[in-house]
C-alpha cells in the first residue's frame, strides 16, 4: 500500500487565497540584518518576509549568506544589528531553545536524531531532563501518532530511527518539530538525500502543513524544485538580498541570473563523440566500509574511451565504497578489475595509478587534497618524481613550481599566491585544483565522485567543461554523483545502483529524471535493460 | 579434606557463596561504570577511584569505628576523584583513555603517600571495624542457599538492590534518556537543548561515587585492612562486566556473578587442593577480563555510538 503522502501531490499549486489574513503582520519579519564574522560581511541588511501559511525558498550560492541567516534565526548566531519580529512583535533569540519557544524549528542537512532509539524517544527527548519525572512514552506516542495522521507523514512512533530509510528520518525530524508545535519549519536543502519519489513526497507534507497555517522556509539551490514547491523566493548573493519575487511572476532562468548575477548555462554542451574501446572491465566487485560492513555487492561494469558513465543514486547506496574499491582504498572482498587488457585485481592504488587510473574524491579537502600544504605542492603530489633530480631523490622545486604555475593557468585556479596553502582556496578553486592535477596525468580512466558539490555556478560550469573536454580527447570517465541533474547533462550512459547494486543502466537518451527516480528507490525499472544489450545498441 | 572430595556439597556451598561475596564491588563499579559510557565517557579511571575510596573508608573506619560512616566516606572520596576525572573527559576533552590510566598510576602514588602520612611510615598493618554479615531468621540457616544467598554483609544487598535502581533510572527518567542521547549523538542532544557537558559530568559522577563505595566494599566487608595493591585490578574488571553486559544494568549483574565465580574458584580450589597451579587460578578473572576488553568477541552494537568521542559544541 502506498503511504498516505504518495498520491496527494496534484490538486493545490494554487494556494494564494490560503488563510493568511492580509491586514495582520506576516508570521516572521526579520529586517536589515547584519552579521560580520573575522573578515566577512556575511549578512549586509537582509530582509526577509514569511506569511502565515507561505512556503518560501531562500536561494542563493554558498556563502550568500542564506545559512548564517537562517542560524540567526534558529539562535545559533547573534546578529550585529536588525530586528526579527514574529507576528509582529519584536523577538530576541539566543538559543535554539528560545527559537522553538517561540515557535521557529530546524531540520538540519545532518539530521539530529539517535539512531538506537525510537521515534518517539527521539521527539520527546529534551522536553523533560528531570531524575524524577518519570517519561509517559505512551502518551506521547499517542500524540506523534495522532500528529503523523493529521499531517500524513506515515510515522511509526515505536519504530527505530536507525533502521529508518532516510526519507522517513527526515519526516521523523519534521514530526519532532510538530511535536513541539513549531509555526515556522526551516529546512536545509532537504532534498539533497532523496529521490525523486520522495521529494514528491516531502513536498505534499509541506503543502500540507501550509494549508494547516504553518511557515515552511527552504534553503536550497534547485531552481526546480523552488518553482514546484515555493509560493515566493527570495535571492541572496553576497550577503545582500537580490529580490524578493513571487515564483509566479519568475523563471528558474530568471532565479539562476539573480542568483549569479550574471547569464548562466543551465544545460552542458555535449558534443557527439564516438566511443572507443573499452578500457575498464569490472567484474563481480563486493568490499565493505570501513566498519566492516558489506556495502558492494557484486558490482559489474564496462567504460569505454571517450565515454561519460554516470553512476547516479542517492547517497549512501554503495557509490563511494565503488570508487574506493576501483582504487583499492577500501576492502575488497572479491570480484576482478582490469585496465586495457590487463588485471589489475591485486595492485596497490600506486600500481592502478601507473596502470592508467585517476581519482578525484567527494571530499576535496580532507581527501583529495593535504590543507596545510601549498597549492605548489598539492599540484605537485603523486607526479613530484618524474620531476625529481638525482634519480628521484631530491626535489626539484623550480620544476614543480611550473607545473603548478601550468595547471593554474590550464584550469584556471584561481589565487592570491601559489604558496597559498590549499585549505584556504574556495570550493570551487580547490576541485580545478585537484581535477587539474588527476588530468594533468593524461590518465585512461578517471573517476570523479561528486566533482560539484558545493560549488557556486560558475566553477559548475568550468569543472563541467573539463570532464566533457577530457571525454572529447579519449578518457574514460566515470562519474559519480548524486546530482541527477549533472549526470542528465554530462553522462552518455546511466547506471543507477541502489543497496550496493546496479539496478539498472540506461543510455542517457532514454533517461529522464522520473525513471531514474524509480530505479533509484530500487524498484526494477520495467524496461531496464542488462548492460550487454545497452552497448549492442549503442 | 583429600583432594579426591572437591566437588563435594562443602566445596559447592563455598564456592558459591564466595562467588555472590566476591561479585558485590565489581557489580557496584560496573553499575557506576554503565551511567559513565552510557553518557559517551569512557572512565577508565574507576580502578584508582576504587583505590582512593578504599583508602578513604579505611581512614574513616580507622578513626570513627563506624562502618556506615566508612562506607560513605569511600563514595566521597569516589566524587572527589570523579570531579577531577570528569574535568580531564569533558572540560579539558583529554584523550579518555590516557587521563584514565594516568589518573590510576596517579592514584595509587597518591594513596601510599596519604597511607603513611596519616599512620606514620612504620605503623604495622592496623584491622578496623569491618560489617557484619546479616543473619536472616530461618532462610540463613537453610542448607547451600543459606550460606549462598542469606549470610552476607550488607553493602552486597545494597550492590544488588541498585540494580533495578539503576535500570529504572536510565530507561524510564527523562535524565537517563537525556543521559543516553548524550553518549548515542551528543550533537542530536545538543541540538534537543540538552547540555553534553552536563550529562557527561553526571556519568562520572554517578561511576565516580559507585567506584569509591566499591573501594570501601573491599575494605569493609572483605579485607579490613589498607594496602596498594588491595584493588588489584577490580576496576578494569568492572569494564570488562559492562561490555559482556551490553551496558546494560541486569545483565551486568549476570556478568559480575560470573566474575565472581571465576574470582571465588581459584580461592576454592586453593582452598580445597585441587593440585592445580595457584598462579593458573590466579590468573583466570584477568584472562577473562582481557578477553571482554579486546574485542575479540566483534565489538557490539550496543555500545554507545558516542563513547570516547569527546564533543565541543558549536
Amino acid at each position: 500500500m502506498p503511504p498516505p503522502w504518495s498520491n496527494e501531490r496534484a490538486s493545490d499549486k494554487d494556494r494564494s487565497n490560503l488563510a493568511v489574513n492580509p491586514q495582520g503582520p506576516p508570521f516572521l519579519e526579520m529586517r536589515g540584518i547584519v552579521k560580520r564574522f573575522p573578515g566577512v560581511l556575511a549578512n549586509n541588511g537582509v530582509t526577509l518576509a514569511v506569511g502565515h501559511g507561505e512556503i518560501h525558498a531562500l536561494l542563493g550560492e554558498n556563502g550568500a549568506g542564506k545559512s548564517t541567516l537562517m542560524q540567526i534565526l534558529y539562535g545559533f548566531h547573534q546578529r550585529d544589528a536588525g530586528d526579527i519580529l514574529i507576528e509582529g512583535r519584536p523577538a530576541r533569540i539566543e538559543s535554539p531553545k528560545q527559537a522553538i519557544a517561540l515557535g521557529i524549528g530546524m531540520v538540519h542537512q545532518e539530521f539530529m536524531l539517535v539512531h538506537s532509539m525510537t521515534v518517539v524517544e527521539n521527539a520527546v527527548l529534551g522536553l523533560n531532563l528531570s531524575i524524577r519525572r518519570l517519561l509517559d512514552l505512551k502518551r506521547a506516542a499517542a500524540a506523534l501518532q495522532a500528529l503523523s495522521d493529521r499531517h500524513g507523514l506515515a510515522v511509526d512512533p515505536h519504530a527505530v530511527v536507525g533502521h529508518l530509510p532516510v526519507g522517513a528520518q527526515q519526516r521523523v525530524e519534521i514530526i519532532k518539530l510538530l511535536y513541539r508545535d513549531v509555526r515556522l519549519l526551516i529546512l536545509d536543502e532537504p532534498t539533497a538525500v532523496l529521490t525523486p519519489q520522495e521529494k514528491d513526497g516531502l513536498f505534499a507534507v509541506l503543502r500540507r502543513l501550509a494549508r494547516d497555517g504553518r511557515s515552511v522556509v527552504i534553503v536550497t539551490h534547485k531552481l526546480h524544485e523552488i518553482m514546484e514547491v515555493a509560493d515566493r523566493v527570495t535571492v541572496m548573493r553576497d550577503g545582500r538580498v537580490a529580490a524578493s519575487v513571487r515564483t509566479s511572476e519568475t523563471s528558474p532562468r530568471g532565479l539562476a541570473r539573480l542568483m549569479v548575477g550574471r547569464d548562466v548555462a543551465l544545460r552542458a554542451d555535449k558534443q557527439a563523440v564516438a566511443r572507443g574501446p573499452a578500457v575498464l572491465r569490472v567484474e563481480n566487485l563486493a568490499a565493505r566500509d570501513a566498519a566492516g560492513e558489506t556495502r558492494l555487492h557484486g558490482l559489474s561494469l564496462d567504460l569505454h574511451a571517450g565515454e561519460i558513465l554516470g553512476i547516479a543514486g542517492v547517497d549512501g547506496n554503495g557509490q563511494a565504497q565503488l570508487a574506493q574499491a576501483l582504487m583499492q582504498l577500501c576492502p575488497v572482498t572479491s570480484g576482478r578489475v582490469w585496465i586495457g587488457g590487463q588485471d589489475v585485481t591485486r595492485l596497490s592504488p600506486a600500481g592502478r595509478r601507473a596502470a592508467g587510473m585517476a581519482y578525484v574524491p567527494a571530499d576535496r579537502r580532507h581527501v583529495g587534497s593535504v590543507a596545510e600544504l601549498s597549492m605548489i605542492d598539492n599540484a605537485a603530489l603523486g607526479t613530484q618524481a618524474r620531476r625529481a633530480r638525482a634519480g628521484g631523490l631530491i626535489r626539484d622545486e623550480g620544476a614543480d613550481r611550473g607545473f603548478a604555475k601550468a595547471l593554474a593557468a590550464r584550469f584556471s585556479v584561481r589565487a592570491a599566491h601559489l604558496g597559498q596553502p590549499a585549505g584556504t582556496l574556495s570550493g570551487g578553486n580547490l576541485q580545478k585544483l585537484v581535477l587539474g592535477r588527476e588530468m594533468m596525468r593524461e590518465p585512461a580512466i578517471l573517476i570523479v565522485e561528486q566533482p560539484t558539490r558545493g560549488l557556486d555556478a560558475g566553477a559548475v560550469e568550468a569543472v563541467w567543461g573539463e570532464l566533457l573536454a577530457a571525454r572529447a580527447g579519449g578518457m574514460a570517465v566515470l562519474l559519480i554523483s548524486a546530482d541527477l541533474e549533472e549526470i542528465l547533462n554530462l553522462a552518455d550512459r546511466i547506471a543507477v545502483m541502489s543497496g550496493g547494486r546496479i539496478a539498472g543502466t540506461l543510455p542517457a537518451a532514454h533517461a529522464s529524471a522520473e525513471r531514474l527516480g524509480l530505479m533509484m528507490a530500487g524498484a526494477p525499472a520495467p524496461d531496464a535493460q542488462p548492460l550487454a544489450a545497452v552497448e549492442a545498441s549503442a | 579434606m583429600g583432594a579426591g572430595h572437591w566437588l563435594g556439597s562443602a566445596f559447592l556451598a563455598t564456592w558459591l557463596a564466595a562467588s555472590v561475596r566476591l561479585s558485590g564491588p565489581v557489580l557496584l563499579a560496573a553499575l557506576g561504570e554503565i551511567f559513565a559510557e552510557r553518557s559517551g565517557v569512557l572512565n577508565v579511571g574507576i580502578e584508582g577511584t576504587i583505590l582512593l575510596g578504599a583508602l578513604a573508608s579505611y581512614l574513616a573506619a580507622y578513626a570513627s569505628g563506624d562502618v556506615w560512616l566508612a562506607l560513605l566516606a569511600g563514595a566521597a572520596g569516589g566524587v572527589l576523584s570523579g570531579v577531577l576525572l570528569a574535568w580531564m573527559y569533558v572540560t579539558i576533552r583529554a584523550s579518555q583513555v590516557v587521563a584514565g590510566i594516568v589518573f590510576n598510576v596517579l592514584a595509587v602514588g597518591l594513596a601510599g603517600t596519604l597511607y603513611r602520612l596519616a599512620l606514620g611510615a612504620s605503623a604495622a598493618p592496623q584491622t578496623v571495624a569491618m560489617f557484619e554479615p546479616l543473619r536472616f531468621p530461618l532462610l540463613s540457616g537453610l542448607p547451600v542457599l543459606g550460606p549462598v544467598l542469606f549470610s552476607h554483609a550488607a553493602p552486597l544487598y545494597l550492590a544488588f538492590a541498585l540494580v533495578p535502581a539503576a535500570h529504572f533510572v536510565l530507561f524510564r527518567t527523562g535524565f537517563g534518556l537525556a543521559l543516553r542521547a548524550a553518549g548515542e549523538n551528543p550533537k542530536a542532544a545538543d541540538n534537543a537543548g540538552i547540555s553534553v557537558a552536563r550529562m557527561r559530568y553526571a556519568g562520572t559522577l554517578i561511576s565516580g561515587t559507585a567506584a569509591g563505595m566499591s573501594g570501601g566494599y573491599v575494605v569493609l566487608a572483605e579485607v579490613g585492612l589498607f594496602r596498594e595493591t588491595i584493588v588489584s585490578g577490580q576496576g578494569f574488571i568492572a569494564l570488562a562486566i559492562v561490555i559482556l553486559g551490553r551496558w546494560r544494568p541486569w545483565t551486568a549483574a549476570l556478568a559480575a556473578v560470573a566474575f565472581g565465580a571465576a574470582d571465588a574458584l581459584q580461592l576454592s580450589l586453593q582452598l580445597f587442593g585441587a593440585g592445580l597451579p595457584p598462579q593458573l587460578l590466579l590468573s583466570l578473572p584477568y584472562v577473562l577480563t582481557i578477553l571482554a576488553i579486546s574485542g575479540l568477541f566483534g565489538r557490539s552494537a550496543a555500545q554507545p555510538a558516542a563513547l570516547m568521542q569527546p564533543y565541543a559544541p558549536r
